[in-house]
């Protein structure tokens, strides 16, 4: 009820679906471009099945500050327009105010994998890749790593209550401050793969660079442990926000 | 498994004698400083209880606390002897510092929101509007509106589902003359419906106008605490006020100062006002001034006001 008639809510839909697709076609023309040594010199194509599922996945990984920012918007929302205090008052307990949140983000996870679901079926088609459900888990990794994403943002948005802040370090850590952490970490420090369980990195490692993870000659985690990692940032993101909600003043 | 809330509810009119809200040694402290300390009084079914203090007495404070949006650092309270929780909190309309609504939905939506938490029937939203003069402007969105009509639009969701228990913070706040003539008629309205109402107001003549009861908070701590004639009839000021008029004011004035047991006499605006000792009486008064020789055209007792009983309690500085 209170996002149906949220226009940002609506635009940010309307432009993630329009990035994912977006991404995809661009990077396909880049593909399309190189020349045949460079493709058959150290890639597969990862616009062919099964491939194509990863490719899919690794793109909207750039994507996910979108859902991110839109859920730090909508929570930060709350407390500007004190609803947060007036749901309470209304009669929603605290811990139903935070489930509603934690629903919605579930949501947001099931619609981004159902979306990237149709964008690698719609790519698939229009590059005439034959179809084949190996390589599918990537879809559920997409699952996965927007949980760890909106989550991350979530927990910024509930603990430090303001848009700006929250949403300048959910996108300064994201983009540019984690990355030079990991990079520290494996290749400085020569601790990899210690780097890889960065908040966010962690489930980004899901995701092999379709172009250039056979060049990286970098020691990688295994799956269960990458899983593992995502799974204990997300119960911690939950943790410390139902904690802040739950104990303090609103 | 039914409600026990809502059983309280079923034989809430058959309880006369019980506490609608009982509040038992209540401090918050924030930080250095202390917001509310050691706050205890019960609201008695079917009174509007004001509670009375300057800005930052900790009224507001103590609201948050009995509705959990402010944790207290210690004490308890019960809504109709039961400890507070969200059940509770549907069953009572709310209007807590400002109007706290979504900015980019409608006056009807942001109502339809509130009637989905409370559980309570969305048929209700226009008889809601209609009683705070808002339905006309149901669809227009929260941020068109004027503050007095953000304020009006939180009292209409206090009233979906009539609820028999009321809190007020501030509720005439940002009403025009007339916009506060009629939510105090409205208020009272509801008090003769038989409503609890718990009202808190830095606005003295409200809460004389309005309140049965009256609870004096000052820096977080209850000064005071009965129905409006208790507290104001609880004074160490005995003191009467008297305003009088004559033909000639001149020699009633001169004459006055001769009038056993004057404290204080002061002239304004045509009329005399004298303060005296707490025995002297208006006839006595009138007596007098016949017998020497002044025939008096006005002659009135003033009735000391919540405002004089505030001030001896609180004190004239502003910083209370």
């Amino acid at each position: 009820m209170k996002l149906k008639h949220y226009r940002a809510f609506k635009v940010f839909g309307i432009l993630y679906l329009a990035g994912i697709l977006g991404v995809l076609f661009i990077m396909n023309v880049v593909y399309s471009n190189l020349s045949a040594v460079q493709i058959t010199g150290f890639l597969e194509n990862p616009f062919a099945y099964p491939a194509i599922w990863n490719t899919t996945g690794w793109c909207n990984s750039w994507l996910l500050f979108f859902p991110g920012w839109l859920i730090i918007n909508h929570c930060v929302n709350e407390f500007n327009f004190k609803t947060h205090r007036q749901n309470i008052i209304d009669g929603w307990s605290r811990a139903q105010f935070i489930s509603a949140k934690l629903i919605l983000i579930l949501a947001f996870a099931i619609v981004i994998t159902l979306v990237n679901i149709l964008a690698t079926i719609v790519m698939g088609i229009s590059l005439g890749a034959s179809f084949s459900f190996e390589g599918f888990e990537s879809m559920a990794f997409v699952f996965i790593q927007s949980l760890v994403y909106i989550l991350f943002a979530f927990m910024l948005a509930i603990v430090l209550r303001k848009s700006g802040l929250a949403a300048g370090i959910f996108f300064l850590f994201g983009l540019i401050f984690e990355i030079i952490i990991v990079q520290l970490i494996n290749r400085k420090f020569d601790l990899a793969p210690v780097g890889f369980f960065m908040p966010l990195q962690v489930s980004d490692e899901l995701f092999p660079i379709p172009f250039l993870d056979k060049v990286l000659n970098i020691k990688k985690p295994a799956i269960w442990a990458l899983l593992l990692g995502c799974t204990t940032y997300c119960s911690a993101y939950i943790y410390f926000a139902v904690r802040k909600f739950k104990h303090d003043d609103l | 498994m039914p409600n026990p809330f809502c059983f309280f509810l079923t034989f809430y009119h058959y309880l006369p004698l019980m506490s609608i809200l009982s509040v038992n040694n209540l401090s918050k402290r924030y930080g250095p400083i202390q917001a509310l300390n050691n706050v205890s009084f019960d609201v008695p079914k079917g009174s509007t209880f004001g509670i009375l203090g300057p800005n930052g007495s900790g009224k507001t404070t103590l609201l948050g606390i009995v509705m959990d949006i402010i944790k207290a650092t210690s004490g308890n309270y019960n809504w109709l002897g039961q400890p507070g929780s969200e059940e509770q909190r549907k069953q009572i309309g709310t209007l807590l510092e400002t109007p706290n609504f979504y900015h980019y939905l409608s006056g009807e939506r942001n109502l339809k929101i509130a009637a989905a938490i409370k559980g309570k029937d969305p048929a209700d939203i226009p008889r809601v509007l209609q009683i705070v003069n808002l339905f006309q402007r149901k669809d227009s969105k929260f941020n068109t509106y004027s503050l007095g009509m953000k304020q009006r639009l939180a009292i209409a969701s206090t009233l979906l589902g009539n609820p028999d228990i009321l809190v007020f913070d501030e509720p005439t706040n940002g009403l025009d003359p007339a916009g506060i003539a009629e939510i105090r008629e409205l208020m009272k309205q509801l008090n003769r419906e038989g409503k609890t109402i718990i009202m808190a107001s830095h606005i003295l003549d409200e809460v004389e106008k309005v309140c049965t009861h009256v609870a004096i908070i000052q820096k977080g701590v209850l000064k005071t605490i009965g129905t409006v004639s208790e507290v104001l009839a609880t004074t160490e000021d005995t003191s009467v006020s008297i305003e009088l008029a004559a033909e000639n004011m001149s020699v009633l004035e001169s004459t006055l100062r001769q009038l056993p047991g004057l404290i204080n006499i002061v002239d304004s605006n045509g009329v005399i006002q004298i303060n005296c000792e707490g025995s002297v009486t208006a006839a006595q008064v009138n007596k007098w001034c016949f017998e020497k020789g002044i025939v008096l055209n006005q002659l009135s007792m003033k009735r000391k006001t919540l405002e004089k009983r505030f001030l001896e309690i609180t004190g004239t500085q502003s910083d209370r």
